[in-house]
């Protein structure tokens, strides 16, 4: 069982996001896929180091025996906000883009985009 | 940062003051820009840690000499875009804003030493031009502002990815410490997926074959600015490269992948001059033909031979110079012919020849004129060819890039019916300015690369005269190329057809991340 931690899980996820980029021609399903990539990025920055037992890097530490390592969630807490920031973008220009061509087929809207 | 600070209080004055104080403020970035630069070159390199947190663990910004000629360089090409902006009627309070922050950026992305600072500022500015690129509500653009934000947004995923990898391993992400600590491991097992992950990712912000796609769409979309694509093609791409020699530097200790390296730049130039001669649409052509010279650019850094290296250098200034003078002329003609399409437009110079002059300075810099500053980078990266292959392969290039030119000078010639326009001085002197500065880097060139990088090289004057006499031959070949060969076949179309849709360009990413994977695990 030593198998299903965090990072592992992150990895898997990580290529889960990448194939839904590849593989599905419905421009939500490629945003969602981009939020689930920075999803696997944010948990695997979290579990890159940690064991079983540490605890949060606030308040009263000296009787804790692990701490988990501050340095990455506080960059994680920037990435976060990142991925709202850009999600949001690309929502909106997505639903501009539907008004336009009506479709939300990445093949359609090339299509049409190129005529 | 004060880009950005001063650019945010500018949304609530009036619109006319802003533009002023926005100009005399860029005239002190200039200077503050030029003055920091003399420093460095006296004392050494600058290391600035924010918060005064001792070296490695804290963000730190470093300013050595790459770094300060590159923020130099851009501060430059902001005051001309900004100079250049002054009559236009589309730029509003907000416009500004988002110009500056984007000056910010880059200048930031430059002097920034560790790579969670690059991941964010990256990103930020990703956003930005996602949201420049559409200012001037053109429709069609809308489809071209999404894809750039997603690919690079994507590019970024797998950046960060590796950032975490290394960090797990390494426990620093600051460059300095990086280069240390990755120094002293034991084999490069460890390293190779990371370093394919950020590699992957550099590259597709360097434009390299065949991440590339984006970038066309990205500069000649319909409602860019002008301004905007140049700032994209002389500065944003190079950020890029910077990246990228300052990753490789990083690694190099471990993983050297500089032969791929070369091959892809040659592949790059090769497909993206190959594309450029095919398009109809005036900035197309240019997009085109960036792709092509950061192709050379990306060859000349990975040869190995110092001469080499800083011409490769020397010509990304070169590069920002001349594509800016293009772009911004290129915007000029188009406001005033309404089309973009080069088959339809006709007798610039008649129409406008101040502007037809200088725009002929900036393609004889391209192309490699001698006295034009293209010649000398152009010269100095001929040095680290030694093999046929290299030699074969940059004469090619050089073919590519004037048969490109041939077709976009065509514009010149003919008669138009149109009247007159008037004449902005703003724009109209921007663009002489940059495209004067073209020829002198030509002249200068040697004076230049030693203020610049600290390095002298002699420019031999018989193998000068060598060049020139190939510069004619090439010239003749391919006026000949274009004129016999490519307007008969009717490839053009055909090329034209084939866009990658988003999926072709996650499944590109996807195939040159195995691909560089496999080539690593194979060389070590």
């Amino acid at each position: 069982m030593e198998f299903i931690n965090g990072e592992n899980i992150s990895i898997v996820l990580f290529f889960v996001g990448v194939y839904g980029l590849i593989a599905r021609r419905n421009i939500v399903k490629s945003i969602i896929s981009l939020g689930i990539l920075q999803v696997a990025i944010i948990l695997y920055f979290i579990s890159a180091n940690s064991e079983a037992g540490i605890v949060p890097p606030i308040g009263d530490l000296s009787s804790a025996a692990a701490v988990a390592d501050p340095l990455p969630q506080a960059l994680m807490i920037t990435d976060i906000v990142i991925g709202m920031g850009v999600t949001a973008a690309s929502l909106t220009m997505f639903i501009h883009m539907y008004h336009r061509y009506g479709s939300t087929n990445w093949l359609k809207v090339k299509r049409k985009r190129m005529k | 940062m004060l880009p950005v600070l001063v650019g945010i209080p500018l949304l609530l004055i009036k619109f006319n003051t802003a533009k002023k104080i926005i100009t005399i403020f860029q005239g002190f970035m200039v200077a503050a820009s030029v003055l920091n630069f003399l420093y460095i070159k006296e004392n050494g390199e600058v290391i600035q840690n924010v918060a005064n947190w001792p070296n490695y663990i804290g963000v730190a910004l470093r300013a050595d000499l790459l770094a300060g000629s590159m923020v130099m360089l851009t501060t430059i090409i902001f005051m001309s875009m900004i100079l250049f902006n002054t009559k236009k009627d589309f730029s509003d309070n907000m416009f500004l804003f988002l110009f500056t922050a984007l000056e910010g950026l880059i200048i930031g992305i430059f002097l920034s030493n560790d790579l969670f600072n690059i991941f964010v500022l990256i990103e930020v500015a990703t956003v930005i031009i996602s949201i420049l690129i559409m200012y001037k509500r053109d429709s069609r653009s809308i489809y071209d502002g999404i894809l750039y934000l997603m690919i690079n947004v994507v590019a970024m995923a797998f950046f960060l990815f590796g950032v975490g990898m290394v960090y797990k391993t390494v426990g620093v992400i600051d460059l300095y410490g990086l280069k240390e600590k990755i120094a002293l491991l034991s084999g490069p097992e460890s390293m190779i997926l990371p370093y394919t992950f950020m590699i992957t990712a550099i590259s597709l912000k360097a434009a390299l074959m065949p991440l590339f796609s984006w970038l066309p769409k990205a500069h000649g979309t319909p409602s860019a600015p002008s301004i905007i694509s140049a700032v994209l093609s002389g500065l944003y791409v190079k950020n890029g490269i910077y990246l990228f020699i300052r990753i490789q530097d990083v690694f190099a200790s471990q993983i050297d992948t500089s032969a791929m390296f070369i091959y892809m730049g040659l592949l790059t130039a090769v497909i993206g001059f190959l594309l450029a001669v095919v398009q109809d649409d005036i900035k197309l052509i240019l997009a085109y033909s960036t792709v092509s010279q950061i192709g050379l650019i990306m060859m000349a850094v990975n040869l190995g031979d110092e001469r080499a290296y800083w011409g490769g250098l020397y010509h990304v200034f070169n590069h920002a110079v001349f594509k800016s003078t293009l772009f911004l002329s290129a915007g000029v003609i188009v406001d005033h012919y309404k089309t973009r399409d080069a088959c339809k437009i006709r007798g610039v110079y008649d129409q406008m020849p101040v502007i037809s002059i200088v725009t002929i300075f900036a393609i004889l810099g391209i192309i490699g004129a001698p006295f034009f500053n293209g010649s000398v980078s152009k010269y100095l990266i001929s040095f680290g060819l030694t093999e046929f292959i290299g030699e074969l392969g940059i004469l090619i290039v050089n073919l590519g890039t004037v048969t490109i030119f041939v077709r976009f000078t065509e514009i010149f010639f003919g008669k138009s019916d149109l009247k007159k326009p008037s004449v902005d001085i703003y724009s109209t002197g921007v663009i002489v300015f940059l495209g004067i500065l073209c020829f002198l880097g030509g002249i200068f060139g040697q004076v230049i690369i030693s203020f610049l990088f600290n390095v002298s090289f002699d420019v031999e004057f018989a193998s000068y005269i060598q060049k020139t006499a190939s510069f004619i031959a090439t010239l003749f070949l391919g006026y000949g190329l274009y004129y016999g060969f490519i307007k008969k076949i009717n490839i053009a179309k055909f090329l034209q057809k084939h866009e990658l849709t988003f999926n072709g360009v996650c499944t590109t990413i996807a195939i040159f991340f195995i691909f560089t994977l496999a080539y690593v695990r194979i060389t070590h």
